[in-house]
């Protein structure tokens, strides 16, 4: 009887233990066609806004679509969103659709065949259509000529300029091209020493994604939205990459860049200089309320070199969507396409977006189409974002492109902003390391 | 019950642990192994065995190279800041005439602050238009890169880091102080020593089994950092604080190279391994030799 005890308490114990292991994650299989209802998994974006919004669209989809049930949760950051969606496909409880990919990470999980290509699925185009969002698409055709992503907003990044300290200078625009901006810098260190143009410690940073908000926001200017690799291919514009990094050491050597870790430097105007996105509007009006549109701060497209056409300047563009994971059945991919139908058939959706989000969503008809007017009449800082989008160039869709954006930043951004490389050198140091990376 | 059912009882009674153990430490241990073999990336449908391919690539990578020597660079920033703040913090509260317990959880108390948190706060405290570097640069005409420049940024790390264990240790010690007789001081007074030397030939010794905890506990703390460089520094500046964490995360989970990275981290828990041991022996061999332990 003792004996008899100790199996079971051991066993109870184990059993116990085991199942405190759980994620509770229920695999695929048990969550669709149950009942004749297909279910999917939804991961949104870890942003309570963006929950909101799906969670709501979500909802309105079911009633009309009863069949399909649309189970909304947001995507885990710890430690961060692409690991949890790499650990959740490895550990066979990835979701069947999520938002918030960008085109590099959806280039690696394309290369992993963990993705769904969009345009095999039947209403893809009917979706792009529906949407006008045909322009806007053609950028995100990957290298194999699928779409894995369809993109939900276009953050066509800006930089945003201290407008006040701009007119203390003796200017009422910012400056357009380098030599410009050059002025500006020696203007103002000449009136205040203690400023800077240009205050942001990334710049010293070589961490991949950080080239993004200052490499590739000027590259893509100067080279006029060259595609710097296609493929496995390199094809950057080197007259237009050392034009840059030029620009960069010049503004170095009149010391109007600060590479120190410094608590809101803009808003604090240690700035007067730096990239914004359209998330950081709303911020302001919370945080910040004396940063004023056309008053404290104004937006501009890059600088560019001199010479060039300061009209449609490219930039580039911060942009994320939704995508269907290959590990859901072909039902929930169905069911999946059907939502995606559903909510993007309607401008009125995304509408609801911008209202909720402030991101400008990703179509070609963002600033003709009467749906966005009033938003953008009531919202005159988003304004240049929305004709911003068609001049916005997505991220790399390279599956290295972690890798390669940490060559640019270790290789050639990084050391020439330290004032340890020359332009030349640099640019010549980024190509050769890219040639190891990329084969 | 016989000796033969007895063991049958023990065994019984420590298999949850084991198959505890082996779920999570022998089959990922395994599987680890079995990784760093490939080139897979844990979400790919195929993968192709690469020898010791990884494991040339990692030994030759600058990232692995930093992550070994930042490892020892921050246990000698570490462990004697941790181990001066632990004694002392441990010596005033064994001197408090009441609450000992209240204080000792005051200072324990960072220990469950959350690495990101401090990390954070810490960030503020010493951006470049800090209150505290506004002075240091206004008045005093100090102007300290603290996360731009290697050894700060190191230092910076190491501060943080002691000043999360420094409660825990100083439990240790606590309890190692509280257990050494009042007798022996009042002998030692009778025979007339001075402070310094009750410390040194008293104190001391009869704490060594205590310190040895805490040193050896700290030592094993310097080969898993990872949540304060990851939310201050990234690895940098120019790999200065690189630990072998961050290189297995980064390569892992931001370059998707879960084959690689697993050479990496078999690398590292050699490293940890065969480093902790010879410091282990080390410390008993110090010990034996004055009559310690």
């Amino acid at each position: 009887m003792k004996k008899f005890a100790s199996v079971m308490i051991a066993g109870a114990l184990t059993v116990s233990g085991l199942a405190g292991c759980s994620t509770g994650n229920t695999s695929n299989s048990q969550s669709t066609s149950k009942n004749g209802v297909t279910t999917i998994e939804f991961w949104a974006a870890p942003n309570p806004t963006q929950q909101v919004y799906w969670q709501e669209v979500a909802e309105e989809f079911t009633k009309e679509n009863p069949k399909i049930k649309i189970k909304v949760s947001p995507m885990k950051e710890s430690p961060t969103s692409e690991a949890s969606i790499q650990s959740a496909i490895a550990g066979k409880s990835a979701p069947t659709m999520s938002e918030n990919i960008n085109r590099g990470f959806a280039a690696q999980l394309a290369e992993s065949k963990a993705l769904v290509p969009l345009d095999s699925l039947d209403g893809w185009d009917e979706v792009k259509k529906a949407r006008h969002m045909e322009n806007t698409m053609k950028g995100w055709e990957f290298s194999d000529g699928h779409q894995y992503v369809l993109p939900i907003y276009s953050n066509a990044m800006l930089f945003g300029w201290r407008l006040d300290i701009l007119k203390e200078l003796g200017y009422n625009e910012p400056p357009k091209t380098y030599s410009e901006m050059l002025d500006v810098a020696k203007k103002l260190k000449e009136k205040f020493p203690d400023k800077y143009v240009w205050a942001k410690a990334d710049l010293v940073d070589p961490t991949a994604w950080k080239r993004w908000f200052d490499f590739f926001m000027l590259y893509d200017a100067a080279s006029d939205g060259n595609k710097f690799i296609e493929g496995s291919k390199f094809t950057g514009d080197d007259k237009a990459g050392v034009k840059v990094l030029s620009f960069v050491d010049n503004l170095r050597k009149e010391k109007a860049l600060m590479t120190r870790q410094a608590k809101d430097p803009f808003e604090t105007g240690l700035g007067i200089f730096t990239d914004i996105g359209p998330w950081t509007i709303s911020y302001w009006k919370d945080k910040f309320p004396k940063m004023k549109f056309n008053d404290t701060y104004t937006l501009a497209t890059p600088p560019v070199p001199d010479g060039m056409d300061t009209k449609n300047v490219k930039t580039f563009a911060d942009t994320k969507g939704l995508v269907i994971y290959a590990s859901a059945t072909k039902d929930q991919q169905k069911a999946a396409m059907k939502f995606i139908k559903w909510v993007y058939s309607n401008p009125k959706n995304d509408e609801k977006w911008l209202e909720k989000t402030n991101l400008p969503p990703a179509r070609d008809d963002l600033t003709t189409n009467e749906t966005f007017k009033d938003f953008f009449d009531k919202n005159p800082a988003l304004q240049p974002y929305a004709a911003a989008v068609p001049n916005a160039i997505p991220p790399m869709d390279n599956a290295k492109y972690n890798d390669l954006q940490t060559i640019i930043g270790r290789e050639a951004f990084n050391p020439v902003v330290k004032g340890e490389k020359s332009p030349d050198k640099a640019w010549k140091d980024m190509k050769k390391a890219f040639e190891g990376a990329l084969n | 019950m016989g000796h033969k059912g007895q063991g049958r009882l023990g065994w019984l009674f420590a298999s949850p642990y084991l198959i505890y153990a082996v779920v999570f430490f022998a089959i990922p241990l395994i599987w680890s192994l079995f990784l760093s073999f490939t080139d897979w990336n844990l979400i790919a449908p195929t993968f192709h065995f690469k020898g010791f391919d990884n494991y040339i690539e990692a030994l030759k990578s600058p990232g692995v190279h930093a992550a070994f020597f930042v490892t020892f660079k921050f246990m000698f920033l570490f462990v004697p800041m941790v181990i001066a703040s632990s004694i002392i913090v441990a010596l005033i509260i064994h001197g408090l005439p009441k609450f000992k317990g209240l204080f000792l959880i005051g200072f324990f108390l960072p220990y469950l602050a959350s690495g990101v948190v401090s990390s954070l706060i810490v960030k503020g405290i010493l951006s470049y238009n800090s209150p505290i570097n506004e002075v240091l640069r206004n008045s005093f005409g100090i102007d300290i890169n603290w996360l731009g420049s290697p050894f700060a940024a190191l230092f910076v790390v190491a501060l943080i880091i002691a000043w999360k264990f420094t409660g825990y240790y100083a439990l240790i010690l606590t309890s190692g102080f509280e257990s050494i007789g009042k007798e022996v001081y009042e002998a030692a007074l009778i025979d007339g020593v001075t402070p310094w030397q009750r410390f040194w030939k008293i104190t001391f010794p009869l704490l060594y089994p205590a310190l040895f905890t805490v040193l050896i506990l700290a030592i094993g703390v310097t080969f898993g950092i990872f949540t304060e460089v990851y939310q201050l520094t990234g690895g940098g500046p120019d790999y200065a604080t690189n630990t072998w964490q961050m290189e297995i995360f980064t390569k892992a989970f931001t370059n998707l190279e879960a084959g690689y990275a697993s050479a990496v981290a078999i690398i590292a828990s050699i490293v940890t391994f065969v480093s902790i041991f010879i410091i282990r022996k080390l410390l008993e061999l110090w010990g034996k030799r004055n009559g310690w332990v």
